[in-house]
Order: C-alpha cells, then structure tokens, then sequence
C-alpha cells in the first residue's frame, strides 16, 4: 500500500490504507516525541489550564492512534493527528458556542478522509509569540490591564492600584480588552 | 464602542471568576451558552493565561504516562493487524457471523486495551487480580445440564475470546423486573437492566453493559430520576441501555460496551472478566431503582 507524505518537510510515519497497518513502535515514538510539546502548546493555549490540557492531549493521541485504520485512504499521520487535535477542540468549545462545529465523530461516520491535497496545520506561530503580537497591536490601557492580568499574575486589586483604577473598572477593562484581541488575533497572528 | 451595549455587569463577574480560576492553575469553564462573540473573549483569556510565565509546562511524567499508554496501544494493534477494526465495541451493531470470526482469530485482550486507553480512572472499573465467585463457578461448570435455561447472545465488546471468564450471578428476573440494577465484581462495575421500550431493537432482551464511561473512564452512576447514566466526571449522560445521549454535553461518546447475559433458571448471570487467581470474594450486589 502507498504512502502520501503531506507538504511538510518533516519526514513522517507513513500509515497504510485498507485496513493495513504500518504503524510501528519505534516509528510511532518519534512521531510522539516530535508531536507532544506542539500538541500539548496547542491545546494548552485553548483551554488554559494543565488538567484539561493533559486530559485532552491525551485524548487526542489516543484517538490519532486508534483512528488510523479508520482511515480509508493514505493520510500522513501527522495530517491526522492535527485533524484529530483541531476536532477535539471544537468539541471541546462547541459546549460554549451556540453556532454548531462537525465534531470527530461525524466527521468519521460519513467516511470523511480530510482533504487530499491541502495541507493541515495547527498555528505555526507559538501561542506567546501569539499574544506579544497581539499585545503590540492593542491600545495602551488595554495592552497594560491584559499584562498584568495575565504576564504578571497580578490580582485585580494590585492591578486597580497600578493602574490607578478602581477594581470595577479593571474588569471593565480586561473584558474589552480580551474582546479587542479576539478581534486582532486572525489579523495579527495570520 | 461598538457592541457595549450588549455587555451586562454579569459579564464582567463571570469574566473575572474564571481568570481568577486560571491564574489559581485550576480548570475553569466558562458560563454555558456563550455568543461566539463572547465564546472568544474566553478562548483568548485561555491563549493569554498560555503565555503567563506560571502557565504549566508539559510534566515529564505526563508525557512518560502517555508514551505508555500508546505504546500498549500500538503493540496491541500490532498482534491484531489481521483485525480491520481496533475497538469491536464502538461496531457493536456488526453482524454477528463476523464476531465469530473474529472469534476464530484468538484475538486477545481487548479489555485490557480498553483499560490502558481509558486511563486511570478505568482502574476503578477493572480491578485486576480478581476472584472468582462461588456460585458462578457452579454455574459454568454445568453448563450442559441447564436444559431450562436459555442462554441471550450479545455482542461482546469488551471481554476478548481467550481472556478467562466467569458468569457472575447479579439478580433474578422478578427482582430486576425494569429496576436498574448495579453489580460490582472485583474485575468490573456495571448496570443490567431489561429493555422494555416498544419498538427497541433489543426490547424484550436483557442488557448488561460496563459502567465505565467510554470517555475517560470514570464509573457512570443511575439517576433514576432523569432515566439515565450520568458519569461524574464530565457529566456526559447515557441512555438506561447505554447508548450516548444525545443532550448529553459530551459528544464524542461512545455507548458503554455491553457484556453478554444468560438466564438459568430465573438467575440471570453476566458474563465478567475475571483477575488472576486470588481468594474468592461473595459477590456484592446493590439494587437501585
């Protein structure tokens, strides 16, 4: 059975189609090794706390592994994992949105076997790196009040005082804020 | 500014608990029924509390603990590579002559699979070195002379062919009647339960199913308020026969996997993996309705 290597350059494990499997240890313990710290950034920056980042991950590894052999066709692991890892999120998040995301399991039920062609990516820009750049692109109050939050841990009393604020206004303050990012993350971060 | 008249003094507060949550290093959800709008403003507090200097690095012994798991996972796969499908419980509606097949294979241990990738909290529910009950081992070892007893067939998903096994006494049929009733034995918790709904595919049939749910593994308990299984830990919810719930807010849920069940005589019996040899234990046994 062919193999079909995604765009990255990374050399990847190969996974076999047609209910074949070419998934080996070894292979499957560099691709773990190379893979966790990506996996785990990303879903840590999704949910911001070490529990439900290692929940998660775990759980994302799993299914990446036992979902192999689903697969019909060829698919790069790493395609996969990523498919895995970004479906896993939506659901994660679907319970707090209201708009409806495909969650794994229906994407698996009707047989889906990702894009052929076009390449699956988390962000290629580490979340920190995410956020300096968010930070720069916000206004002053905004980029301070969002430092100190969160850069510098601080309460929202140390922050009041710091700022010179009252404590109601910092939490004013920090929810426009963060809505301000939402708004400059696509435009900042690609 | 735009959109500020949509902003309630409530959003503030529930805003600040749950950076308040994050920055204490705990889990922290924030209010159901969020616009997308506001949906983001949670997800980036999520990006932001990443790039804190106290947000957690990945632990060494996590990442050692996952290696593990998987790595049983693949090696398990690897002794199964003539099987098509990894988890038979996730096709428990799969013809029956392919099981026999599959039983032909002398595949092995698929609870054990089950357990690994559940994670700890499936430990609960697959206690290892087990017992075997006394009445149960008088129950299989006539299995010939029960010219009475009519044995139901049910797709086995978590007990793999090879991997020994007992028939483990829980009830009767006028004591379960459509109670839901919770058996315990050293190896494994689970629900029986008769299916009394018109129309059910398996109406008219016992059902036995695992109570450990098919997300992280923790033990689902009967509500029997709601009719349903509620598992404690993400508060995914199962139907009284197992299937995943449509409400539940865990989406990615398989059904509990069922364990076969026979009746002799008016006893009803589950087939249970059993632990390696150790004293026999008597059964324990709770009824709730």
């Amino acid at each position: 059975m062919g193999t079909l290597h995604g765009k990255s350059a990374r050399k990847e494990p190969a996974i076999a189609g047609s209910g074949q499997d070419s998934v080996d240890v070894q292979e499957f313990q560099k691709f773990y090794q190379e893979h966790l710290g990506q996996i785990y950034r990303y879903v840590y920056s999704r949910v911001g706390n070490r529990e439900e980042a290692e929940d998660l991950t775990s759980q994302i590894f799993i299914k990446a592994v036992r979902g192999i052999d689903r697969e019909r066709g060829a698919l790069s692991m790493q395609h996969w994992l990523f498919q895995v890892a970004r479906t896993t999120i939506a659901d994660y998040w679907r319970v707090h949105y209201r708009v409806s995301v495909s969650s794994l399991d229906e994407l698996l039920e009707t047989g889906w076997e990702g894009p052929a062609e076009e390449a699956v990516t988390l962000e290629s820009v580490r979340p920190e790196e995410r956020v300096r750049r968010i930070l720069q692109a916000l206004p002053e109050h905004y980029r301070e009040v969002l430092t100190c939050r969160f850069l510098l841990n601080l309460s929202i009393r140390d922050t009041a005082q710091k700022m010179g604020l009252t404590e109601a206004n910092v939490k004013v303050l920090q929810f426009r804020a963060l809505k301000r990012a939402a708004d400059l993350e696509s435009v900042v971060t690609g | 500014m735009q959109g500020d008249d949509q902003e309630r003094f409530e959003d503030y507060l529930e805003l600040e608990q749950f950076i308040e949550e994050l920055q204490a290093g705990h889990a922290a959800h924030p209010p159901a029924e969020l616009t997308p709008e506001k949906a983001n403003i949670y997800r980036m507090a999520a990006l932001f509390r990443s790039a804190s200097p106290d947000a957690a690095e990945l632990r060494p012994e996590f990442a050692a603990e996952l290696h593990a798991r998987l790595e049983e996972e693949i090696q398990q796969r690897q002794k199964k590579r003539e099987r098509p499908k990894l988890l038979p419980f996730l096709y428990r509606k799969q013809g029956s002559s392919g099981r026999e097949a599959d039983r032909d294979n002398g595949r092995s241990n698929v609870s054990r699979r089950a357990l690994l990738a559940g994670g700890a909290a499936v430990a609960a529910s697959l206690v290892v070195g087990a017992g075997l009950m006394h009445e149960v081992d008088q129950a299989t070892s006539k299995p010939s002379a029960t010219n009475s007893g009519t044995t139901i067939q049910w797709d086995e998903q978590l007990i793999a062919d090879g991997q020994p096994t007992t028939w483990h006494f829980v009830t009767t049929l006028a004591e379960l009647g459509d109670k839901v009733v919770r058996f315990a034995t050293d190896t494994i918790v689970g629900y029986l339960t008769f299916d009394d709904t018109k129309g059910d595919p398996d109406e008219g049939k016992l059902v036995a199913m695992s109570a450990a749910c098919t997300h992280m593994g923790c033990i689902v308990q009967w509500n029997s308020a709601e009719q349903r299984f509620v598992c404690p830990c993400h508060n995914g919810l199962f139907t009284e026969y197992g299937e995943p719930d449509p409400r539940s807010p865990v989406r990615y849920l398989s059904a509990l996997p069922r364990l076969r069940t026979k009746v002799e005589n008016g006893n009803i019996y589950v087939e249970v993996p059993t632990g390696g040899p150790s004293t026999a234990k008597p059964p324990r046994l709770n009824h709730q309705s």
